[in-house]
């Protein structure tokens, strides 16, 4: 069996002034061209025979699944882009009042961490790249990392952000800290009074300007 | 002056010997001279899969030896005029090779030819740091899985650290060829996706070649795949070699979970 999923744009209408139909339509045939046409009540033979004419693709009188609008459309992107700009002003915020805990000897790098390298640092790290599996990183200090980490970390700072994937291996003073608590897409790992706590910054992805 | 490639991958068996044949003979098609140079020292391929096997006299060793001139060990292709070969010793091992015997011979190949193309040895031993050691450029060929995508990430570090361009502070361009796709593994998630592979490695896409029965027979018999124009992986190194000779040719999607769902076709019945 052979088949093909296809969106296509449909236009629906009711005739009730068939000269103003036709006009309407001239006016804005590039724009049609390219929809299915829905006709909905009478269709007369003059439209059918312009319909033809002008080679449009029509129906008459089918009721069409139910769509979604362009306005609910809208909605939902407008909702989406929302919620996106308050995560990252959320990201924002907590990586600045973080970062400004970051002071000593404070490292910056933006480059991928590549499987077999190894950085050692004796004080904090802000990396802006990824940890590919198979790389290390021994940080005495705290750190920061924006994007995914799927290498094995060791931390021996008061705290560290970042995201893993379950292939990373993330060992902060010693003990290794569950990937299943931070499944979440960005976290902060603190020992406060000789307890590990974790929390989650973010439950979705953002993509970092 | 040419331009120095070298084929790396980190693991072996994903295709570096067939990528370095099909598109030694792909530029050779586009009207390039190009040499193609079997740097895996004591285990030599590139000669059976380019069906040169009973040409080969002299060797690379000999060359750098000075046993045998370069014009001697340079092979001429039975089918493109344009491809030249040499061989790699099969009898010596790779603590035969010497960085400055390596330069001399590579750069010399490099005045003569527009493209030369080094087959690396797997892994990432002395062999593989003298094969990048004195490129311009790497193409790295990975197979859609996890241990391919490590060892791959793993050889493009030490290219980015070892190669002499890089100590002179330049940048080595690094491509990626993803060898053996099979679109219904990707569409069923069972197989990793290029999106994904292209986030880890983090280099430029040069090409998609899918996994086709007859690479195989191709190689046992001595003809490339390329030279057979039905097959899908010889078109998919048609299109590389193209890219590679500067032609714009658009990305053809091989996966098929790509085309299927986020096809964007209006007029239903049309």
């Amino acid at each position: 069996m052979k088949s093909n999923q296809y969106s296509v744009k449909v236009y629906e209408t009711t005739i009730e002034d068939e000269e103003k139909f036709i006009e309407f339509f001239d006016m804005n045939y590039t724009l049609f061209k390219d929809h299915l046409i829905v006709i909905q009540g009478d269709l007369s033979k003059k439209i059918e025979e312009y319909l033809n004419a002008k080679s449009l693709t029509y129906l008459h009188n089918i009721s069409l699944p139910k769509g979604r609008s362009r306005k609910s459309l809208e909605k939902e992107f407008q909702e989406e882009r929302r919620q996106n700009a308050v995560s990252i002003q959320i990201a924002e915020a907590e990586l600045k009042r973080l970062s400004s805990r970051l002071q000593n000897n404070l490292t910056v790098l933006d480059k991928m961490i590549r499987s077999g390298q190894e950085i050692n640092i004796d004080g904090d790290l802000l990396l802006l790249n990824r940890v590919n599996s198979g790389a290390t990183l021994n940080i005495k200090g705290n750190l920061i990392i924006t994007k995914l980490v799927e290498g094995l970390i060791h931390c021996n700072g008061n705290f560290m952000m970042l995201t893993a994937s379950l292939k990373a291996n993330i060992i902060f003073h010693g003990v290794e800290v569950e990937n299943g608590l931070l499944k979440n897409k960005l976290n902060r790992v603190e020992l406060k009074n000789n307890e590990i706590i974790i929390t989650p910054v973010l439950k979705k992805e953002i993509s970092w300007a | 002056m040419g331009i120095i490639i070298a084929v790396i991958s980190g693991k072996g068996g994903v295709g570096k010997t067939t990528a370095t044949a099909n598109l030694g003979l792909g530029i050779g098609m586009n009207n390039q001279k190009c040499v193609v140079v079997d740097f895996d020292i004591g285990q030599r391929n590139l000669d059976m899969i380019l069906g040169l096997e009973n040409r080969v006299v002299y060797d690379m060793v000999q060359v750098m030896e000075e046993e045998a001139s370069l014009k001697q060990a340079l092979i001429k292709s039975k089918v493109n005029e344009n491809l030249f070969f040499l061989a790699a010793s099969q009898s010596k091992d790779k603590s035969v090779l010497d960085s400055k015997k390596v330069e001399k011979l590579v750069l010399k190949l490099k005045e003569d030819f527009d493209f030369v193309i080094l087959d690396s040895p797997a892994g990432i031993e002395s062999g593989f740091e003298h094969t990048i050691e004195f490129a311009d450029a790497a193409i790295v060929v990975v197979n859609p899985e996890v241990s391919s995508i490590r060892d791959a990430d793993r050889a493009i570090g030490i290219l980015d650290s070892k190669s002499n361009k890089v100590k002179n502070g330049e940048d080595v361009a690094k491509y990626l060829i993803i060898n053996r796709i099979v679109a219904n593994m990707v569409e069923s998630g069972d197989m990793l996706k290029s999106e994904d592979i292209l986030e880890i490695l983090d280099i430029k896409l040069l090409g998609k070649v899918p996994e086709d029965r007859g690479v195989i027979e191709a190689s046992n018999r001595g003809k490339p795949v390329i030279l057979d124009k039905k097959s899908i992986a010889g078109q998919a190194y048609i299109r590389i070699s193209a890219r590679l000779c500067g032609q714009q040719v658009d990305m053809k999607d091989i996966e098929i979970c790509d085309s299927g769902l986020f096809k964007k076709i209006v007029g239903m019945f049309t």
